[in-house]
């Protein structure tokens, strides 16, 4: 019997704007089916990925099979199989909601009789029912961002792509957010390829997540196996008044210790059996001339593997392109 | 058609929007009233000193027809003064335009025709109305010195019999074309294409790129609904535009279809055209630069303010590939000569292939992707 084919296929992925390399020789599979996240920091390359996965842009080389068509070749054939809710805003203010929907899916050429039916029940379900017929432009963000994902689901896609879909939401919003989404998955067996750099928000919902960094993946799994990956299961953060040179080398020397980071005045230590060891580790980290002002304790989350991986909690951002000729306001097209 | 949810999507926007539809009509309504009133086609009312040191019989011939002027073709008023130095600083000071100073031998040099002369102190910094004070004064200095009126013609003497073939058109009415055709610019800057641009501004378009509409659908769709919306805006400028300047309209249904086909025609090659220059743009200052340059360079060689032969070549050239200058052409002979297909037949077939072209090439550059 034959295999059910990849949602999505990548191989050896590539886009350059000029000199800066913005996605570089990314490869990995997507099943059928599967809730996929795609983490990394501000600049890592996930919108310029997900932008050629929708055909958007066109890869500098590698290939890309979404849907089991060709996004360079079969662009139409992708655009009528997905379904994308891009990072900014994109519905249009001086229509109202329902409008906004209809017309989606009249650029889909769905009859009108079932294009009511789906309409009625996405605005049902993500709440929007009673403000349907109000003008975008009234909505708040949370509001607008809800009617975005009901309305890329109008025409029943079979791969939901979604960039960073909570940014900006508040917590309210984004759990209303989540739970759409995981309702939709259910009912329609969707693929959901997800970027977000909120760690719980890909712990909590992706089967598979990849981490990217200057556009190369750099950690692929499930959120269970990355964390297991990593050594040291637990995780001790001490606050400290201060670190001298030599803190690291020498607390790693500590058998139960597996790594350790360090980040302005906190330490991150990775050990095993965090709850036993934190106060003989206390003690070792005294020794060697540290004043601790706060300790933590906590098992490992995605967002320490996220760190593991990608080293810094905040990264400085590539310089975005402003127009020499009519200055700054034009959204940024690069990442 | 998926095209038509294109259309839909861009008129139900509209219809939120009135203010700019509205001062799109304005604009060229006010255009026609400040350019009909302020470019008359005749000079008038120029304030001219006037100082008559001569008491003689044509001196006094000169001053009536100087009056017949001023009560007639009004091209100037006279200010009567009493002192050539008066006169001269009031011309100097801004007060007058001239100073007209008729010296105390004037008649008797006329008598015995030892050079007679007036002397006439223009402000030469306006040469306009210089211009118009010097040949509205030569013409009354003309008339005074023939002593009779012939009683029979004389029948060698060739006479110039001119023929109207059309009725008067007066200047306000002869701008009712341009007001048009500057209406429908208006209409292709703030549709089509600008609409594109403005959401590309706001990220918008990454919404319908990622749908299956062709990049067919996409300029097909702008383009229709820029042609609804800009040819209602022509048709209320054009009925507002007769209506004020009192132009008739006695060509029936055939002369309004016509005026509307030429109407269309005009706006879907603007549209096109348009898509064509800014269909990459992705900032509305863009489109307003362009708007103002191309505004000059397609309105004014077009004909709709000075007659295309009085250009240089350079400049009749580029009229020959000016859509306006084919559309304002058109509209002229169509409004004002009455129905004449044979006579607008060319403008027709340019503005029919202009249209072709570069809605071809406006949809074979149209990127689809980011």
């Amino acid at each position: 019997m034959r295999e059910k084919p990849f949602a999505i296929e990548v191989s050896n992925l590539t886009k350059s704007f000029g000199n800066l390399i913005a996605v570089d020789s990314v490869s990995f599979n997507v099943g059928s089916g599967e809730f996929f996240g795609f983490l990394g920091p501000n600049g890592a390359g996930k919108t310029t990925l997900i932008r050629m996965l929708t055909t958007l842009l066109k890869p500098t080389k590698g290939s890309a099979i979404v849907a089991s068509h060709d996004v360079e070749r079969e662009p139409a054939a992708v655009r009528n199989s997905i379904g994308v809710v891009p990072q900014a805003m994109t519905s249009d203010m001086d229509l109202t909601g329902w409008e906004n929907m209809d017309i989606y899916g009249r650029f889909y050429g769905i009859p009108k009789k079932q294009r009511r039916e789906r309409i009625v029940y996405l605005l049902e379900t993500v709440g929007l029912s009673a403000r349907a017929h109000d003008l975008v432009a009234t909505y708040s963000g949370g509001m607008r961002r809800r009617l975005e994902i009901a309305r890329v689901l109008v025409h029943r896609p079979a791969i939901l792509f979604l960039d960073e879909p909570t940014l900006g939401l508040d917590p309210q919003s984004r759990r209303v957010v989540w739970e759409f989404i995981q309702k939709s998955r259910g009912e329609d067996s969707l693929t959901i390829f997800l970027t977000t750099h909120y760690m719980d928000e890909a712990e909590a919902l992706c089967d598979r997540v990849a981490i990217i960094d200057y556009g190369r993946i750099i950690a692929i799994g499930s959120p269970d196996e990355l964390k297991s990956q990593i050594p040291g299961n637990d995780i001790i953060i001490l606050t400290t008044k201060g670190i001298p040179p030599d803190i690291e080398p020498k607390t790693k020397a500590i058998p139960y210790v597996h790594n350790v980071k360090i980040e302005g005045d906190t330490i991150r230590v990775y050990v095993d059996n965090g709850a036993q060891n934190v106060a003989d580790l206390i003690e070792e980290v005294k020794i060697i001339g540290v004043s601790i002002e706060a300790v933590e304790i906590h098992r490992q989350s995605l967002e320490d593997v996220f760190i593991h991986y990608t080293g810094r909690s905040i990264r400085e951002e590539e310089a975005k392109k402003v127009s020499f000729l009519v200055g700054a306001g034009v959204p940024s097209k690069l990442r | 058609m998926k095209a038509i949810a294109v259309i839909d999507r861009d008129l139900r926007k509209f219809r939120r929007n009135p203010v700019i539809i509205a001062m799109s009509v304005i604009m060229p309504i006010v255009y026609l009233i400040i350019l009909g009133n302020s470019f008359q086609g005749k000079i008038k009312g120029i304030p001219l000193a006037v100082v008559n040191y001569d008491s003689g019989q044509y001196a006094r011939r000169l001053m009536d027809n100087l009056r017949a002027v001023e009560a007639g073709p009004k091209t100037f008023f006279i200010i009567n003064l009493d002192n050539q130095k008066a006169a001269v600083d009031g011309v100097r000071g801004g007060r007058y335009k001239g100073a007209l100073i008729i010296p105390p031998d004037f008649t008797k040099r006329i008598i015995l025709t030892t050079r007679p002369e007036v002397g006439l102190f223009t402000d030469n910094t306006d040469a306009i109305s210089s211009g118009a004070l010097n040949e509205a004064v030569s013409g009354a200095l003309r008339e005074i010195t023939s002593r009779y009126t012939p009683i029979r013609e004389n029948p060698s003497e060739v006479y110039l019999r001119s023929e109207d073939l059309y009725r008067t058109v007066d200047y306000d009415q002869s701008l009712v074309p341009g007001v048009v055709i500057m209406a429908i610019f208006m209409g292709t800057m703030i549709t089509g294409v600008f609409n594109l641009v403005m959401d590309r501004f706001l990220g918008v378009d990454e919404s319908y790129l990622l749908t299956p509409l062709t990049k067919g659908d996409i300029v097909t769709g702008l383009v229709v609904s820029g042609l609804f919306i800009t040819t209602l805006l022509a048709l209320i400028v054009f009925v507002l535009g007769v209506l004020i300047t009192g132009i008739p309209l006695s060509g029936g249904i055939g002369q309004c279809g016509a005026i509307f086909m030429v109407i269309i025609l005009t706006t879907l090659g603007l549209l096109s055209m348009m898509f064509i220059f800014l269909g990459r743009a992705n900032h509305p200052r863009i489109v307003g630069i362009f708007s103002g340059f191309m505004n000059v360079i397609l309105f004014f060689p077009s004909g709709a303010v000075y007659p295309i032969a009085s250009f240089p070549g350079w400049l009749k050239t580029f009229a020959r590939i000016n859509p306006e200058a084919y559309a304002v052409d058109a509209l002229k002979a169509l409004i004002f000569k009455g129905v004449r297909f044979h006579a607008i037949a060319g403008d027709i077939t340019f503005l029919t292939l202009f249209t072709l072209i570069t809605m071809t090439i406006a949809i074979m550059t149209f990127k689809r992707t980011l």
